[in-house]
């Protein structure tokens, strides 16, 4: 079985944008892949003019939103970089080991969705050195954030199309429709941990993994 | 699907069944397609309601999966429009579907009631000019009915049968049913997505979540031949197209032709919507009383403590579900024209019967235009419900009428909005909209007997509030004003009488309360409360706290309210001047009100409420 991997492109978000700008691509992957009954729901973001989807699952929610809040304590503490978030889609497949029944992870579909946080911006006196003094600071800075609103607005859009590109296009490594309780495949979400190098290397571990049973297998 | 691994080697079951996963792709893509585009079917309201309540009720409002939900395990919204549709591809042999989506767009002398022309108001643009951009297709088309219409969207499904012939042994098909359904499935979930990151999705949005008449509306039209565009007017569209699911003979595919200028009509409007776009409906009060629709539970929900919440919530579509359930206009039933010749019948009757300040200004007073205007009633309703191709009949063009136009023409109605909405107004505006008026009984007494003192902290503030509103808000001034001089049935006359059972602590602390003959004592009271140095003093020790409180309310609820010296100031000379209602304050004491004179009668409530918070916290700790 192979491992899809889908690199969406990176989004520049501000802090109190992180939230919502993730729960919408998330939730929209998961949405492609939760093949059990689903009963849509419609969620008009908060920040942009999109509409995008969820599952209507609770479980499913409650888990994106823990991710979420870890993601944005690590935020936090790292200020200034670009991070990375995993979504991984696996099968459970029981290894029959002689002397162990070990359950392993067999990924077969990884979405990493790339984010900038930008810092907050400066404040008006960075603007200083404008030679129009008359314009009203105030009202730069409202069209600077309709501006930066309708890019991001744009970039998610750019995202969700991605991703509908890539479910359309890719179908075939998609494992048969679990018949078992559970609207979605498995699937986890890896966030940076707390030391950067730990993740990277988590992160190449993950790969290792998922390739090497398919060597194997 | 159960059986599917069980009929192995059965061709023809297999065949079968691969044609009917072909019928449901079809039948499930145009509801998909048509819940999110066909408007009037609230199926927005429907989500909305699941956001707002608890998570574990989304799945309870239609806790039952129906076969249908199950197909491509994607429950969806009942869509008539839908249903109405399909059954010509039920019957047939893979026919294409296409389905347009149709932007009609209302000229500028458009009167949902009545086509002539509307004295007194203004009108400063016409809508060519507002929105030029929309206007410069060469399908300008002014004949039809002078409204502008034009394809936003085509879809096309189809599906295509290998020349070939089938592919593939016995025992593969069976495993490629499994693989075609979960592509199915798969494409199913994107084209749902997708149809709401097109920009006629935005259009819809804008349909389904205002309470405004638009100037534009959606309709739609699903037939399995179509005029093909011009080459002009293709190259003004962007195509997007999933990737076709493979079956075991051909392939199934889903694309669409869009016009992503679209964006232009729904932006366009949004900021300068509420001075210029329609200004005959925004600033009429007409739509102040719609507008203030939503909100007027709000005041209600005062008595329940959630006002803060309620009020700054984001507005929803959802909001005017309340008012639409109960309307049997509304519920449209898949059944063919009978049933909708009914409600048309219906709405159209009840129009009359619309209270004077609702009515549109140009309507006639002559009852026997009603006659007539049921036929333009006829002729705005939107297609769904009205479209020649019927479920009996498929979708066949009658010779030299291009099925666009027939469809076209019954293809909008904003006219739902008001015909619907405006029969329940009296009711609610009696009930909410007068200044003085007391919640309703039944809460009352419900009240009483939970929480006292945070009932009567709500009440207080809800109270204030309205002071607050009375004193500044200007739209509320004018529309007390509206409803008092042009119907005695609405006048705060009656609420302000009913306020007799206003105060919840009268049954359970002292009767004598109630008892008009204390009314001197309370007015004494009210004297001294006012003051706001003095009211640290309040009522000491005479009687319970719970009756101290329940008499502060009783006069509170008594006291000249605020709005209706406004109403009668400005039907008379324009002088503020008392109510003769107001018999619990004596005239020398407040001769004439002024807008300060209320800003401090404010500022002194607002200090009583905090104080009556004080104590009622101070009460509950002990």
């Amino acid at each position: 079985m192979n491992c899809e991997v889908c690199q969406l492109k990176e989004l520049e978000v501000e802090h109190f944008e992180i939230r919502e700008v993730l729960q919408c691509i998330l939730h929209t992957i998961v949405f492609h892949r939760a093949l059990g009954l689903v009963r849509p729901k419609d969620v008009d973001m908060e920040l942009l003019e999109i509409t995008y989807v969820q599952c209507g699952d609770v479980e499913l929610e409650k888990k994106i939103d823990e991710k979420i809040d870890q993601f944005i304590n690590w935020v936090d503490k790292h200020p200034n970089k670009k991070s990375q978030i995993c979504l991984s889609f696996y099968e459970v497949k029981n290894k029959q080991a002689t002397w162990f029944n070990k359950i392993e992870r067999l990924y077969w579909e990884q979405w990493y969705i790339n984010l900038n946080v930008a810092q907050h911006p400066k404040s008006h006196s960075g603007k200083s050195h404008h030679s129009k003094v008359l314009v009203d600071p105030e009202e730069m800075a409202y069209e600077d954030r309709s501006a930066r609103r309708a890019a991001l607005e744009a970039s998610v859009r750019d995202a969700l199309f991605q991703i509908i590109k890539f479910v359309n296009e890719k179908k075939d490594h998609v494992p048969p429709i679990p018949n078992r309780e559970g609207i979605s495949f498995p699937y986890e979400i890896a966030i940076p941990s707390s030391s950067d190098s730990a993740f990277g290397m988590d992160m190449i571990k993950r790969m290792l993994q998922t390739g090497h049973p398919t060597m194997l297998s | 699907m159960k059986g599917m691994a069980s009929s192995h080697g059965n061709i023809q079951s297999e065949s079968a069944k691969m044609e009917q996963i072909i019928t449901e792709f079809f039948t499930k893509s145009l509801h998909i397609i048509l819940e999110s585009r066909s408007a009037y079917l609230s199926s927005r309201n429907f989500s909305g309601e699941q956001v707002l309540s608890s998570p574990s009720s989304s799945t309870s409002s239609s806790s039952s999966v129906r076969p249908r939900d199950k197909w491509f395990n994607l429950a969806l919204r009942d869509c008539p429009a839908a249903l109405e549709n399909i059954d010509f591809w039920r019957q047939s042999t893979f026919e294409p579907m296409v389905v347009d989506v149709v932007l009609v767009q209302r000229p500028r002398d458009w009167d949902p009631v009545n086509i002539s022309p509307r004295p007194g108001l203004a009108r400063n643009l016409s809508l060519k000019e507002r929105f030029p951009n929309c206007w410069n297709s060469d399908r300008e088309d002014v004949s039809w009915d002078s409204k502008s219409e034009k394809i936003i969207e085509r879809w096309i499904i189809q599906y295509e049968n290998r020349k070939s012939g089938c592919s593939g042994s016995k025992r593969s098909s069976s495993s490629s049913l499994h693989t075609l359904y979960k592509k199915s499935i798969l494409l199913m979930r994107s084209l749902y997505l997708t149809v709401r990151l097109f920009p006629a999705y935005k259009l819809f949005h804008k349909l389904n979540s205002s309470n405004q008449l638009r100037s534009f509306n959606l309709a739609h039209h699903v037939s399995s031949f179509v005029e093909p565009f011009t080459r002009r007017e293709e190259a003004e569209m962007q195509r997007f197209g999933f990737a076709p699911v493979e079956t075991a003979c051909g392939r199934l595919s889903v694309s669409v032709l869009y016009h992503s200028s679209v964006l232009d009509v729904s932006s366009e409007p949004k900021t300068p919507m509420s001075p210029q776009f329609i200004p005959d409906y925004v600033g009429s009060p007409l739509t102040d009383t719609l507008k203030r629709f939503p909100s007027l539970p709000v005041t209600k929900a005062t008595t329940q403590g959630s006002l803060s919440s309620s009020l700054f919530s984001r507005r929803h579509s959802w909001s005017y579900d309340n008012y639409r359930a109960s309307i049997p206009c509304t519920s449209f039933s898949p059944s063919p024209s009978p049933t909708h010749i009914g409600s048309r019948a219906m709405v159209s009757h009840v129009n009359p019967c619309r209270p004077p300040p609702m009515s549109l200004p140009a309507q006639p007073p002559d009852p026997t235009t009603a006659e007539t205007r049921n036929i333009h009633f006829d002729e705005y309703w939107p297609s769904p419900t009205f479209s020649p191709s019927t479920s009996s009949s498929p979708p066949v063009h009658a010779p030299g009428t291009p099925l666009s136009k027939a469809l076209g023409r019954s293809g909008s109605a904003p006219v739902t909005i008001p015909a619907i909405k405006l029969p329940h107004a009296p009711s609610l505006l009696k009930r909410h909209v007068a200044l003085p008026s007391p919640p309703p009984k039944g809460s009352q007494l419900r009240t009483s007997r939970s929480e006292k003192s945070s009932a009567v902290i709500d009440q207080l503030s809800s109270l204030r509030d309205d002071i607050e509103k009375a004193s500044s808000g200007k739209a509320s001034n004018t529309l007390t004003w509206t409803f008092s001089r042009s119907s005695s049935r609405l006048s705060l006359q009656e609420d302000f009488d009913d306020a007799e059972f206003a105060c919840p602590f009268d049954m359970d602390d002292d009767d004598d309360m109630t008892n008009p003959d204390n009314r001197p004592e309370s007015l004494d009271q009210k004297a001294t409360l006012s003051d706001p140095l003095l009211s640290g003093t309040l009522i000491p020790g005479q009687k319970s706290q719970d009756a101290a409180v329940g008499t502060l309310v009783r006069i509170l609820k008594k006291a000249p309210p605020l709005r209706q010296d406004m109403s009668k100031s400005l039907n008379a000379s324009g002088t503020l001047t008392v109510p003769s209602v107001s018999s619990t304050i004596s005239p020398s004491t407040i001769p004439t009100k002024t807008t300060s004179d209320a800003l401090e009668e404010l500022q002194s409530y607002r200090e009583m409420k905090d104080l009556l918070l004080n104590k009622s916290c101070k009460f509950i700790n002990n």
